[in-house]
């Protein structure tokens, strides 16, 4: 983790000197906050994200950067602790004073720095976070270019149909993401006459979803919903696989990463549906092409592993569409940006990035609706099988 | 009926790698008065070793294991040298404050070094499952399982059929006395160490291509052994052995039977029920720290 | 001249919101403060007791956890069809009620877990700890688990018809923390200084001398346990009101890990080690945010708690009292103590 901006961070020690510095330098550059899990147990999700963020900056910068001034990431670890997303956001605003941030990967995360944003009326837009409560709560600075499950599972509706699921038994990691998931795809699924079975949940940290395979294993059930991110679910795959079980395996969220899903678990990855919002896989089919393949090319070049690209690219996305906002404003001011932002219109990798009111009525928060993709592994290879 | 079928089996094999990381952790504890809270790192230490011999120098994967738990031994001898001997005399809670910090400095180490994205390993062993009537298992798993066996049973004859063994058994019962007798505390205090450190270091070689190795893997393994050690009672290995087996078994129902939210908590559920009720845990003998 | 010092360093933390006006750093005070009442608590168990409790954060998270549901209200259904349903109540009774309810858990966890005693004790309170943050994150009717409690609202003082005072300002919240901060210290002094605390320092020495001479022991333990219980939860419920979400992260080991360092490498078994310890503590992550990446920013936090305990093994107050004191051998009351920690 390279930083170019030590020089500003390390004004923030004191108080008077971190007000100079850091509107003496606002005259050259934008400044954008992106706020992620860097350390701690999401730090590989967070770097991931703030990785496909400099390729947006870079991109940008390359062509000339915005209203004439290069932007300039401000990245900040938030310790994929609520506290310090808190901190952090605080640090920013005032410190740093970015017109705008972007973060904070978790939900909690993120609700922890929703506050903040009101107090400095300061727009935030959300990359990851899938809880409900982000943009129903009233927070009017809150833009959101990640699906939270209730629109992921609508979406799901209409591919749901294609695979005959009779009865499902549902393995959702315990935090606002996985049982979110198991809520609103179980009601889904009920409307459409689908019996939902079992709702098995798995810490966070934990290694060893035996038990709970074993029980699933056990049941009549024709398919497994999965919801987890890429490193628990090579686990899942790899010890359902041990248990012998033949069940169709759908996951969601779209933290699945199947590049490194077939690297990790091999053979048992074969046969595993994904619901993802990006197909790096298919560039013709995602919005933009041309965008896609630019930003599998700088991904590639920069030399990360592939298996990131369906993560880092929500920073990407995230960047880009606050540049656009940016641009549209005309100025790098936090509520010429909030207004900007609601009339963002423009095709992002994974569908076309415009938002929609949320929330209570006078203060709704943004949401977008991306597009969703129904992938299959097979044969080590990913197959696209429904959009 | 299959289910629990399945559960024990899950249990046998969960339980013999729980057992390992408990004996490491326990020999320490009861001999040092260590509560060592950097044992879930020498863990993650074994499998990143294991992943950079195996797979970055292309070792065979045995030798591999071999060499991670070598190494494991090395850095276990190298803490207790560093950082615990300048400690000697000092009270419970300052050496496991330097433990913590030990802890924090190789997590975060690991990270700087490794990355936070998760690596695996690949094995020579067939990837469908040994599938006996209606239950089925990893051949991995399986080996797994043997392995973690026959190191259990070479503790428990280092502990009690070698002269190294007869010291640090005087040493654990007193150690005044043992170092009267001409007993080198000094040197029992590190072969303790690195002993524990490499079968810390072997059940993270052994678990590493079974899950995935990350830095935050040993954070949920010394919680884990902590607890094991309570359930057996301090420096006892068959204390270790059967907490371990009784602790895999506990999550497995609960997780199986109870909710599977509250897997993790029904370890440390018995660990306080035991202690009300036995507070020097199920098998040891009558022996406190105070 | 050493009876000053509080009065001094009170003088010049009130002082802070008048010169430092960057709300970043303000913030880092407030936080800090909180973690520090968290870990004055802890010291009086394990530096005038001699019990570590690892599973300290426990009671900060109760008292966050409960200080915040009266606060918001909830409606429960409990096992047999009861339902309960708690209306929301100003947020001041919630400081209180979170207050009292870590200090009943701590007379429970007291009664019952001092029976076992060192490396047992430890280990009961991170069961303890890790039991009730499974409890958090599992119990998602009440808690809503990993959903997090939001929108908790500042606190607020005040009565109906008199008139209330809002804390939401940083300044406000920075007195607020500066208040609680002083009454606690103010409430271990004059409990570490009574028959109870020479009672309590008696048993650290020698447990079954005092025994014989009559002092009773778990009585004594348990009430310095309710005391720190108490206190770690009016830390917990500020912690609620002022960051305005919690989740079952608030009971994650890393906060016990936080107020130990600043209670050891402070000194232990010192009024006043809590506070230079948590400042140290509580402020490097801030000051290393400037020039290290993230990584280099935990490995040096790490280094610093080794080096600190290596160079002053019985913290930093007590190697300053020890300066001052050495050229005039006069018999100060607190290096006393901190020659017991030797006791083996």
């Amino acid at each position: 983790m390279k930083r170019a901006h030590g020089l500003i961070t390390g004004a923030a020690l004191a108080a008077a000197m971190s007000t100079a510095l850091a509107t003496g330098a606002a005259a050259q550059t934008i400044k954008i906050g992106v706020n992620e899990p860097l350390t701690g147990p999401f730090a590989a999700s967070g770097t991931y994200v703030v990785n496909g963020a400099k390729i947006a900056a870079d991109e940008i910068n390359a062509k000339g950067g915005l209203l004439g001034r290069k932007i300039e990431l401000v990245i900040e670890d938030n310790k994929s602790n609520p506290t310090e997303a808190a901190a952090v956001a605080e640090k920013l605003i005032t410190g740093d004073k970015v017109p705008v941030i972007m973060g904070a990967w978790g939900s909690s995360l993120t609700l922890a720095v929703m506050p903040k944003l009101m107090e400095y009326k300061v727009p935030m837009v959300v990359e990851t976070s899938s809880s409900s409560k982000i943009t129903t709560s009233g927070n009017s600075y809150i833009f959101r270019i990640s699906p939270p499950s209730s629109v992921e599972a609508t979406e799901f509706k209409s591919i749901m149909p294609s695979l005959g699921i009779k009865k499902a038994d549902f393995l959702v990691i315990n935090n606002d993401w996985g049982r979110g998931s198991a809520e609103d795809f179980g009601k889904i699924m009920k409307a459409q006459n689908i019996q939902v079975g079992l709702v098995e949940i798995m810490d966070q940290a934990a290694q060893d979803m035996s038990a709970q395979l074993a029980k699933i294993k056990a049941t009549d059930s024709d398919t497994i919903m999965v919801t987890t991110a890429v490193e628990q679910l090579t686990l899942v795959l790899k010890q359902a696989a041990a248990l012998g079980i033949t069940k169709r395996i759908v996951t969601t969220g779209g933290s699945q990463n199947p590049d490194q899903l077939i690297e990790q678990a091999g053979a048992a990855a074969n046969g595993s549906m994904h619901l993802t919002t990006f197909a790096p896989w298919y560039p013709d089919k995602t919005p933009d092409p041309a965008a896609t393949k630019y930003f599998l090319g700088e991904w590639k070049k920069r030399g990360y592993a592939i298996a990131g690209a369906t993560e880092s690219f929500r920073g990407y996305d995230g960047i880009r569409t606050i540049a656009n906002a940016i641009q549209r404003a005309g100025k790098a001011e936090p509520a010429a940006i909030t207004d900007a932002l609601w009339t963002t219109d423009f095709a992002g990798l994974n569908g076309q990035i415009k938002f929609q009111k949320q929330g209570p009525a006078g203060k709704e928060s943004g949401q977008s609706m991306p597009n969703l993709y129904l992938i299959k592994i097979e044969n080590e290879k990913i197959v696209l099988s429904g959009s | 009926m299959t289910e629990l079928l399945q559960h024990i089996v899950n249990t046998l094999i969960l339980g013999s790698t729980y057992a390992l990381l408990g004996i490491g952790l326990t020999l320490i504890f009861g001999i040092m008065r260590v509560v060592n809270f950097a044992h879930g790192e020498l863990y993650s230490f074994g499998a990143y070793a294991l992943y950079f011999v195996g797979v970055m120098l292309g070792l065979n994967f045995f030798l591999a294991l071999i060499v991670a738990v070598v190494l494991g031994c090395f850095a276990g001898a190298l803490i207790e040298v560093v950082l615990l001997r300048p400690m000697r005399g000092a009270d419970i809670d300052t050496t496991m404050l330097v433990m913590i910090g030990a802890m924090i400095v190789m997590q975060n180490g690991e990270q700087f070094v490794w990355g936070g994205v998760a690596k695996s390993v690949s094995t020579p062993f067939p990837e469908l499952p040994l599938v006996i009537g209606s239950i089925s298992v990893s051949w991995l798993r399986l080996f797994v399982f043997c392995a973690a066996l026959a190191l259990i049973g070479v503790s428990y004859l280092l502990i009690n059929r070698t002269k190294l063994g007869k010291a640090m058994r005087a040493t654990f019962q007193d150690r005044d006395a043992a170092s009267l007798m001409g007993v080198n505390i000094q040197f029992i205090y590190m072969a303790t160490f690195a002993i524990g450190s490499s079968l810390a270091a072997a059940a993270g070689a052994l678990l590493g291509p079974v899950y995935v190795i990350s830095p935050q893997m040993g954070n949920l393994a010394s919680l884990k052994a902590f607890a094991i050690v309570i359930l057996g009672g301090l420096g006892s290995i068959g204390g270790a052995t059967i907490g371990g087996f009784l602790l895999a078994l506990a999550e497995e129902l609960g997780a199986g039977y109870v909710s599977s939210g509250y897997r993790d908590a029904m370890g440390f559920l018995i660990i306080i029920v035991v202690l009300l009720f036995r507070p020097t845990g199920l098998f040891a003998r009558a022996e406190r720290i105070g | 001249m050493k009876r000053l010092v509080p009065y001094i360093a009170l003088a010049a933390f009130a002082s802070v919101p008048l010169w430092l006006h960057d709300p970043y750093l303000l913030n880092a005070f407030i936080t800090t403060g909180i973690l520090i009442i968290a870990a004055m608590s802890l010291n009086l168990l394990l530096g005038y007791t001699g019990q570590l409790s690892l599973g300290h954060v426990a009671f900060f998270g109760i008292g966050a956890y409960t200080s915040a549901l009266v606060s918001l209200g909830f409606d429960v259904e409990l096992i047999g069809g009861i339902r309960v349903v708690h209306e929301p109540w100003p947020v001041w009774t919630g400081f209180v009620i979170g207050t009292l309810v870590a200090a009943l858990c701590g007379y429970a966890v007291g009664k019952l877990s001092f029976k076992v005693r060192g490396a047992y004790f430890v280990i009961v309170t991170i069961s303890f700890a890790e039991v009730v943050r499974l409890v958090a994150l599992n119990w998602v009717e009440l808690t809503q688990g990993p959903l997090a409690l939001t929108s908790i609202p500042p606190m607020t003082l005040g009565f109906p018809g008199v008139g209330y005072l809002d804390f939401y300002s940083k300044q406000s919240n920075y007195y607020l923390v500066l208040a609680v901060l002083v009454v606690s210290y103010v409430v271990i002094q004059r409990l570490v200084y009574s028959r109870v605390g020479r009672a309590m320092i008696a048993l650290k020495e020698n447990e079954s001398l005092a025994v014989s001479v009559g002092i009773d022991v778990t009585r004594y333990l348990v009430l310095a346990a309710v005391f720190s219980a108490g206190i770690a939860g009016a830390a917990g419920s500020l912690y609620a009101h002022y960051l305005k979400i919690i989740d079952p992260d608030v009971f994650a080991f890393l906060y016990t890990v936080t107020m130990v360092i600043m209670v050891i490498s402070g000194g232990k078994g010192t009024l006043a080690g809590p506070i230079v310890g948590g400042l140290i503590f509580g402020f490097i992550p801030v000051a290393a945010r400037s020039f290290a990446t993230p990584e280099i920013q935990w490995i040096l936090y790490g280094l610093l708690m080794i080096i600190i305990v290596f160079v002053l093994p019985k913290g930093i107050v007590p190697a300053i009292e020890k300066w001052f004191s050495a050229p005039n051998t006069s018999v100060d009351p607190e290096p006393l103590q901190a020659k017991m920690h030797d006791t083996p």
